[in-house]
């Protein structure tokens, strides 16, 4: 029996983003799902050494006793940074492909590209 | 001697400070600039050869805490290898019309992820890395705004971030399991692990990012469309090819290493490099395009790195290690040619361009310098590390396999080196250029000393020392003499009037293609890991 906690929820957001690659040939829709692998990441990182009942690292923290792991959080807020910056670029891109090929499907601007070739 | 993290900083601060300096002026002082950090590099390369690893705690964290960058004996000859190739490829853009600061700013900091990446030894800095370098190749590859440029951008783009996530997903799951990031330290905690079921996710997890960095067989459809893409600068593409994609395999070197005490799958991954190296040949025959042919002959030389550092024999594994050094010099030059021959016939086709050697002198004794260095010919350097990993693999059905390897290479040279041949009719324009002449002669003088030199330069840059035996190197002339003959037999009886293996150009796999492999390879990895362990 699989709970349902952080660890396999995110797994399973993992895959679905996995499965949106495979399956979509919409290209924005292949940004989303790049999106949704990146949340995936994210949970999974937060939920990494939490034991029930722990306050976040922030702030004064001396009079607590149990203390979530800082590492992955701080790593975690790098990652958020990458992650806006790859769809944005991934965005950015799009834009000037859809205008080039005037399309949004994968199939259909390969075939326009291998013409140009 | 200055400290290893200037030596990564350095390049992005001159690359900035150059954008408020006049253009003319900012292009000489960055060959100075390269040369001092040359300097630099090489007097770190010699402490580390007489004292050992040198290792630094970035912020003053004890070890195995904060980011540590360590310049082993490998790492510091990777590092002197991208700095000495850096300042060949910034001498040769000196006259070009696209290198303006832009261009330099994006170029340096290249080279300061390219180093970064070598020194680092924290998986997550890896992945901060590797995602920075994507974006900044992704510009760089896009940068003479051809037609096609955005296309072959955006996939390159997306497929390498998709490989990243993979990449960050079994670094959180090795975070959860173990509790470090770093190399060493992960090294010695696996020692105490006594259950290698829980870490085949996390390994398959960065193994299948990795293979795809390296471009392992069914994960290496985006290196050619990158690495030959027109809008990309030929320098762009000597870097990438010849550099780039070492990286891929220095980390899978890396990950192995560190993985070594309960995960092997070196068997595994030479069959894979095996595979890697026939298919690179058979799709670099069928290429028209002199930047693709020369990209798919990447692939397929990266397969026949991959035998040499899996096959478990140290002459093969030192071999394979000296492979990438020569492979870095001469398909640098392989791809600068490329790019000069093209400016100057105006054409990619590989059918429109004839008699180079009467055209361009300078250009084609360069090529034909390097294609004798590829192909494995004797006193060139590729004969050396391909006659070590041969060594290694005597007995087994590899050795057998290698010479196949090497014939296919062979076939592929032979038609690229046609366009060698012929009249070339009208003597080259005159606006040609003196420095990049003199970059690609010296690099590929440089085959010739790696071959002439190699068990020496072995020694220098991997403290290993192998003799060459003159009997089985004699032996293995004779064998190149034969597959030359076989191939050149080959090639004109077979191949030339008719390319049977084109049908293999209409097979291009699209976006979702690329993903649906690069899962498909995961499960593989997890099935196989499930299997064996």
């Amino acid at each position: 029996m699989v709970t349902i906690n952080g660890e396999s929820i995110s797994i399973l957001l993992f895959f679905v983003g996995v499965y949106g690659l495979i399956a979509r040939q919409n290209i924005i829709k292949s940004i989303m799902s790049i999106s949704i692998m990146q949340v995936a990441i994210i949970l999974y990182f937060i939920t990494t050494n939490i034991a029930p009942g722990s306050v976040p690292p922030i702030g004064d923290v001396a009079q607590t006793l149990q203390v979530a792991d800082p590492l992955p959080q701080a790593l975690m807020i790098t990652d958020i940074v990458i992650g806006i910056g790859v769809t944005a670029a991934g965005l950015t891109m799009f834009i000037h492909l859809y205008h080039r090929y005037g399309s949004t499907n994968w199939q259909k601007v390969m075939k326009k590209r291998n013409r140009h070739d | 001697m200055i400290n290893l993290h200037w030596i990564i900083l350095l390049p992005i601060i001159f690359g900035t400070v150059a954008k408020l300096i006049p253009l003319k002026i900012a292009k000489k002082t960055m060959i100075f600039f390269q040369a001092a950090l040359l300097v630099a590099i090489t007097l770190i390369f010699v402490e580390v050869r007489r004292n050992g690893t040198i290792l630094e705690n970035i912020g003053g964290w004890p070890d195995t805490i904060g980011i540590t960058l360590r310049a082993d004996l490998l790492a510091s000859a990777m590092v002197l290898l991208t700095c000495l190739l850096f300042l060949a490829m910034i001498v040769f853009v000196q006259n070009k019309h696209y290198a303006d600061h832009l261009f330099f700013l994006l170029f340096l900091s290249f080279e300061s992820l390219i180093i970064a990446i070598f020194l680092s030894n924290d998986l997550f800095n890896i992945f901060v890395l590797i995602e920075a370098a994507t974006l900044i190749i992704t510009i760089l590859i896009m940068y003479k705004k051809a037609n096609v440029a955005i296309y072959d951008g955006m996939m390159y783009f997306l497929i390498n971030v998709v490989a990243m996530s993979f990449f960050l997903m079994g670094v959180g799951m090795i975070y959860k399991k173990i509790g470090v990031l770093d190399f060493y330290a992960l090294q010695t905690a696996l020692n105490q692990i006594n259950n290698p079921h829980s870490l085949i996710l996390p390994y398959a997890f960065m193994i299948t990012a990795i293979s795809l960095k390296a471009a392992l067989m069914p994960l290496f459809s985006w290196l050619p469309k990158a690495h030959g893409t027109p809008s990309a600068p030929s320098v762009v593409s000597a870097i990438l090819s010849g550099l780039y994609v070492k990286t891929g395999v220095y980390l899978f070197l890396r990950l192995q290493i560190t993985f070594s005490p309960i995960i092997d799958t070196s068997e595994l991954f030479m069959v894979l490099g095996f595979i890697t190296a026939i298919v690179g040949f058979l799709l670099a025959f069928a290429q028209k395009d002199i930047k693709l042919l020369l990209a798919y002959s990447t692939v397929s030389q990266i397969g026949l790195i991959m035998i040499g550092i899996n096959m478990g024999s140290p002459h093969a594994y030192w071999g394979g290690l000296y492979h990438i050094m020569n492979h870095a010099v001469f398909k640098s030059t392989l791809f600068l040619t490329a790019g000069m021959i093209i400016t100057e016939y105006n054409t990619r086709n590989l059918d429109e361009i004839k008699g180079v050697f009467h055209r361009m002198p300078a250009v084609g004794i360069a090529t034909i310098l390097s294609i004798l260095g590829i192909v494995g010919a004797p006193l060139f350097n590729g004969s050396i590390s391909k006659y070590l990993i041969s060594t290694g693999s005597a007995g087994t059905w590899i050795e057998y396999g290698l010479i196949f390897i090497n014939l296919g290479t062979i076939i592929i040279f032979v038609k690229y080196g046609q366009l060698l041949l012929g009249d070339g009719g009208k003597k080259e324009t005159a606006n040609s250029d003196i420095l990049e002449k003199a970059v690609v002669l010296s690099l590929s003088m440089l085959c010739f000393f790696g071959g002439i030199f190699g068990s020496e330069l072995i020694a220098i840059l991997f403290e290993v020392s192998f003799t060459v035996e003159l009997l089985s190197y004699g032996a293995k002339l004779l064998l190149f003499i034969g597959s030359l003959c076989l191939g050149l037999l080959i090639y004109y009886g077979l191949l030339k009037k008719k390319n049977v293996l084109a049908i293999f150009n209409s097979i291009e796999l699209g976006f979702n293609e690329v993903c649906l492999s690069i899962a498909l390879f995961f499960a593989f990895m997890v099935v196989y890991l499930k299997i064996t362990l």
